[in-house]
């Protein structure tokens, strides 16, 4: 990685917050059916990343200890445990199918 | 999650970051080599996943501008979130400008979740900061440390982040329009990971967004 592509990766990133700040969301704004847009682009994304963080590997779908952590989770947050709970369930249930 | 993040919650996050940046540059320091250019390129892009992207397509004999692009899709995900955080806060240009290029999955969701807009703003600059603090430390101690620490996939920390991450959309899940753009969203990006170039399964997400505008907040009237 060059000294170019870093400044070029961090323009390209700073660039697309940019653009979401001041065009994205004056749109947002002056469209009032897309109010709720506000609260629902975050759920799809992050729901999305999450997919991408716990069942990829590259090109390929894997079920693997990640997998497990998450489920862990998952069932953390519906009974509302604390935040710290939830984290620390997860990385301690894919740490101990890893042994 | 609460909706309002306490202390708890905040140092929770400080947690996951450290480990996120622990995790990220341990991976990105073995593959370029330099010490200087990781943390420079840590801070610069301020986007752990571009770096990555970038990496995995160059690893996989992509061109750089093949790879560029493929760091810059994978980014996208900040525009969108950006979009969503413009639109609840209220702030002076500079103010906006800096918030943008601070805009993050966790500080994002967190702050569109409350009602007033001036908590919007206080609960970003919060939680961003709490983020910061622990993905500064991560940097330097993943840079610096990483070969102490050992292999952190054997810790699973490679799971706090996407865990962290399902906390925090605990509350919008509970609502059943935002069940149905986590639920569409998330299962686009299950089809799509096998079949479209890295980022676009996330842009493609999008989708259950839109969708989720058609189902009514319960309570609400139409």
């Amino acid at each position: 990685m060059t000294w170019t592509v870093i400044a070029l990766l961090a323009l390209g990133v700073v660039t697309q917050r940019l653009l979401g700040m001041f065009v994205g969301a004056a749109v947002l704004e002056r469209i009032p059916a897309l109010a709720r847009l506000a609260s629902l682009i975050p759920a799809a994304v992050v729901a999305a990343v999450i997919v991408q963080l716990t069942v990829a590997s590259g090109k390929s779908l894997v079920v693997d200890e990640r997998f497990a952590g998450m489920v862990t989770a998952g069932v953390l947050v519906w009974r509302r445990a604390p935040f710290v709970v939830v984290i620390v369930g997860a990385a301690a249930t894919t740490a101990l199918l890893r042994l | 999650m609460t909706r309002r993040p306490g202390w708890t919650d905040l140092a929770g996050l400080t947690f996951t970051f450290f480990a996120l940046g622990v995790t990220v540059n341990v991976l990105v320091l073995e593959r370029i080599g330099s010490e200087t250019k990781t943390v420079v390129a840590a801070l610069a892009i301020n986007s752990a996943t571009s770096e990555l992207a970038y990496l995995a397509v160059r690893d996989a004999g992509g061109t750089i501008i093949a790879s560029l692009i493929a760091g810059w899709i994978v980014a996208s995900r900040f525009g969108l979130l950006a979009v969503s955080l413009g639109s609840r806060m209220s702030a002076g240009r500079l103010h906006r400008v800096a918030a943008a290029t601070q805009a993050f999955d966790p500080n994002v969701t967190l702050a569109v979740q409350q009602r007033d807009r001036r908590e919007v703003t206080r609960v970003f600059w919060i939680v961003t900061a709490a983020m910061h603090a622990g993905w500064y430390t991560g940097t330097f101690t993943g840079v610096f440390l990483g070969n102490v620490i050992g292999d952190t996939q054997r810790l699973g920390l490679d799971t706090v982040f996407p865990a962290a991450l399902l906390a925090i959309i605990g509350n919008l899940l509970r609502r059943r329009p935002g069940a149905v753009a986590a639920l569409l969203g998330g299962g686009l990006c299950v089809v799509l990971i096998p079949v479209a170039p890295a980022g676009v399964p996330i842009i493609v997400s999008l989708v259950g967004a839109f969708v989720a505008l058609t189902v009514p907040e319960p309570g609400a009237t139409t």
